[in-house]
């Protein structure tokens, strides 16, 4: 096709990168981040279908209605999905690998009703299952922000 | 509230047949090679992989340069003189640096400048200086 | 809607590393190949469409370099980036083009370098207040899902083993796949390396460097160029809820595929799918998703699809092949991998399938799945339907 024949050797470039990112939270996720740094966790919920909805967001996606009602939600819940993570991955926030292995879950905390996704404490697949209650292990300095709660714990 | 943070990605890209034989040719003889376009026979430089007016492939090796005319050009603040020239033997324009010309102006005579330490790709040529001022 | 079909396929050979070439020149190999399958000049396209996962390449403008490889210039040409889906929805993008009329012969292209990237970083730089502190990328995902799936439908390591044999199987029968493993046994699956559980190495899709492409043209333009064109029946996608914790028990209830699916049964006359299909090219990043795609397809009864596998309904014997290509278990160029289901779909209508044909196919089916957020379905025959 090309004059690939020609080129004994294929090169290349390498482009190492470091990318800096800055983001705004937007009024809804202030409220939330705020709160965290208080241990204080809050949904909205739709006045449509009743869903109360963590992360919070400004919008209903099925009933595509405003959400402003707030209501409380435990640092508590059920375990509804889990799995130990025993691959090397680069972590999104800095780029260095995360220590493996790490468990992984989605929770749902008492007073929403969809689930969050989070780390574990427990990396024991023969300790993990659905249904099992897990409670917020907090950080010892918050910041507001999602890792304000390190992992969840199996409550015992 | 805003939330900042930082990653770095080790992206490495293939240069593929066209820019290999180009980047070799730059790095080990200090020739720049451009390649003649399989459909409507212009001399591309940069030489691919596809002719920028037909949409063909480029094909034999054809040797282009160093001497160059400038077509364009602008000054960048903090990354000096940025230009378009067109090398001698080439019909396309190659984007690349001015080093050395103290006033540009459109349609005056270039030469290639090649760098001491080279790696087999466009960094091969530092820039494009005034015709007549060695260094 | 008027009647669009497919009218040539090309693809590359897909590897863990291209080197020999660069994106341009992948996206042109395939390019080419399609439109000399379809016996079609460069000139003759009218517009361009490319398919492309973001920032797995971290390069700015991928679709101007690639379009150069695609003969965009001076045409129409867009690209779509919609995930895994990126491919499949690039095809339906040109399908919707061609049915409306404004155009009679587009070239669709879907690429993608995993090995200039690093896809796991790509994957992790999610939502970056929801995701990026503990997201897992498309594996733990997947992980989490299958956890949920595993419990209320009983599935075993065992039967996510047998298709993962499956797909290895069938790709040996296919020289572009990348994965070609003929004698993979159901022991070494389960004994391969624990990714997280309960997803071993392989169970997983590979990170392939590929690119693959269609000829999408209108009902004129096929029956003047094309003996056995593949009619567009139905192409129906899904968008879904932006969190992965918004959708109940995602990979049980799936409903962005039941969805897509049962709208395209519908306007292709499909009651039954497993006895009226007779191939399927499906989306499966995974072993265990492929499990419950054939129930979310309705393939099958709810908790019914380890039965299917362990009998060997989807294998290439049974009733309803499915992946004859090695499907995206074998060779996974995600902005490629839905225009992949695509071709191969439409190669099996076209009987020019090789070793991998499934003997006189009339009805393909192909989906494509983006992380949990689109799911697609498209239905093609071999006579255009009275849409
Ligand atoms: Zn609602
Ligand atoms: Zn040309």
């Amino acid at each position: 096709m090309t004059a690939g024949a020609i080129a004994a050797e294929p090169l290349g470039v390498a482009c190492p990168m470091d990318l800096g990112w800055r983001y705004a939270s937007g009024a809804a996720m202030e409220r939330f981040l705020a709160g965290l740094r208080e241990r204080r966790i809050e949904a909205l919920r739709c006045d449509g279908c009743g869903r109360r909805y963590l992360p919070p967001r400004p919008l209903c996606g099925d009933c595509r209605l405003p959400l402003d009602r707030w209501v409380p939600v435990a640092a508590a819940g059920t375990l509804e999905a889990w799995s130990v993570y025993r691959l090397p991955i680069l972590d999104g926030r800095t780029g260095e690998p995360r220590p493996t292995p790490y468990g992984i879950g989605l929770v749902r905390l008492d007073g929403a009703d969809t689930t969050i996704n989070h780390l574990l404490a427990e990396t024991d697949p023969g300790r993990l299952r659905i249904g099992l209650r897990v409670r917020a292990v907090w950080r010892e300095e918050l910041r507001g922000a999602l890792d304000d709660i390190l992992h969840f714990e199996v409550a015992r | 509230m805003i939330v900042e943070g930082r990653v770095q990605i080790p992206f490495r890209y293939a240069a593929g047949a066209a820019a290999s034989r180009f980047g070799a040719a730059l790095r080990d003889e200090r020739r720049i090679l451009g390649a003649r376009c399989t459909g409507c026979d212009r001399v591309l430089c940069p030489p691919g992989p596809f002719c920028g007016s037909c949409g063909g492939a480029a094909g034999a090796a054809v040797e282009v340069g160093p001497g160059a005319t400038l077509l364009a050009w602008t000054e960048l603040p903090d990354r000096g003189a940025f230009a378009l020239v067109r090398l001698d033997g080439a019909d396309g324009a190659l984007a690349h640096r001015l080093v050395d010309v103290p006033e540009p102006r459109v349609g005056m005579r270039l030469r290639a400048r090649f760098a001491p330490e080279r790696g087999g790709d466009i960094r091969d040529i530092e820039g494009f200086g005034a015709e007549g001022i060695e260094r | 809607m008027s009647a669009v079909a497919i009218i040539g396929t090309g693809q590359t050979r897909h590897a863990s590393r291209r080197d020999d070439v660069s994106q341009p020149e992948l996206v042109r190999e395939a390019a080419e190949a399609a439109l000399a399958d379809a016996a079609v000049g460069p000139d003759e396209v009218d517009a361009v469409l490319l398919a492309n996962m973001e920032l797995f390449e971290g390069r700015a403008l991928p679709e101007l370099w690639a379009g150069a490889g695609a003969f965009a210039a001076g045409k129409p040409c867009m690209k779509v980036a919609t995930g895994g889906t990126s491919g499949t929805s690039g095809c339906i993008a040109a399908f919707h083009q061609v049915a409306a009329g404004l155009f009679d012969l587009v070239l669709v292209v879907g690429f993608e370098k995993h090995s200039e990237g690093h896809s796991q970083t790509g994957m992790a730089l999610t939502d970056p207040f929801w995701d990026r502190a503990v997201a897992s990328g498309a594996l733990g995902n997947f992980a989490l899902s299958i956890s949920q799936y595993v419990a209320e439908r009983g599935a075993t390591a065992e039967q996510a083993a047998l298709v993962a044999v499956k797909a290895r199987r069938n790709a040996a029968r296919n020289p572009h796949a990348h994965l070609r493993m003929g004698d993979l046994t159901v022991e070494e699956v389960l004994s391969s390396r624990m990714l997280a559980d309960p997803v071993r190495l392989l169970d997983m899709c590979p990170q392939s460097d590929g690119a693959c492409a269609i000829v999408v043209a209108s009902a004129a333009a096929a029956r003047r160029r094309s003996r056995r064109p593949a009619w567009v029946l139905a192409a129906e996608t899904r968008h879904e809820q932006p969190y992965i914790g918004d959708i109940d028990r995602r990979l049980v209830t799936m409903r962005t595929l039941r969805d897509a699916a049962r709208v395209a049964y519908r306007r292709a006359g499909i009651g039954d799918p497993l006895t009226d299909l007779d191939v399927a090219e499906i989306y499966e990043p995974v072993s265990y998703a492929e499990l419950a795609w054939y129930e979310a397809l309705g393939f099958c009864a709810d908790g019914d699809a380890g039965r299917l596998v362990e009998e060997g309904v989807t294998g290439m014997e049974g009733e309803l092949p499915v992946n004859p290509s090695g499907g995206v278990l074998s060779s996974n160029p995600v902005g490629a991998s839905g225009v992949i289901r695509v071709a191969e779909a439409a190669l099996q209508i076209h009987g020019r399938g090789g070793e991998r044909q499934v003997e006189g196919a009339r009805l393909a089916l192909a989906t494509g799945y983006g992380v949990y957020a689109w799911a697609d379905a498209v239905v093609l025959g071999a006579e255009a339907g009275a849409t």
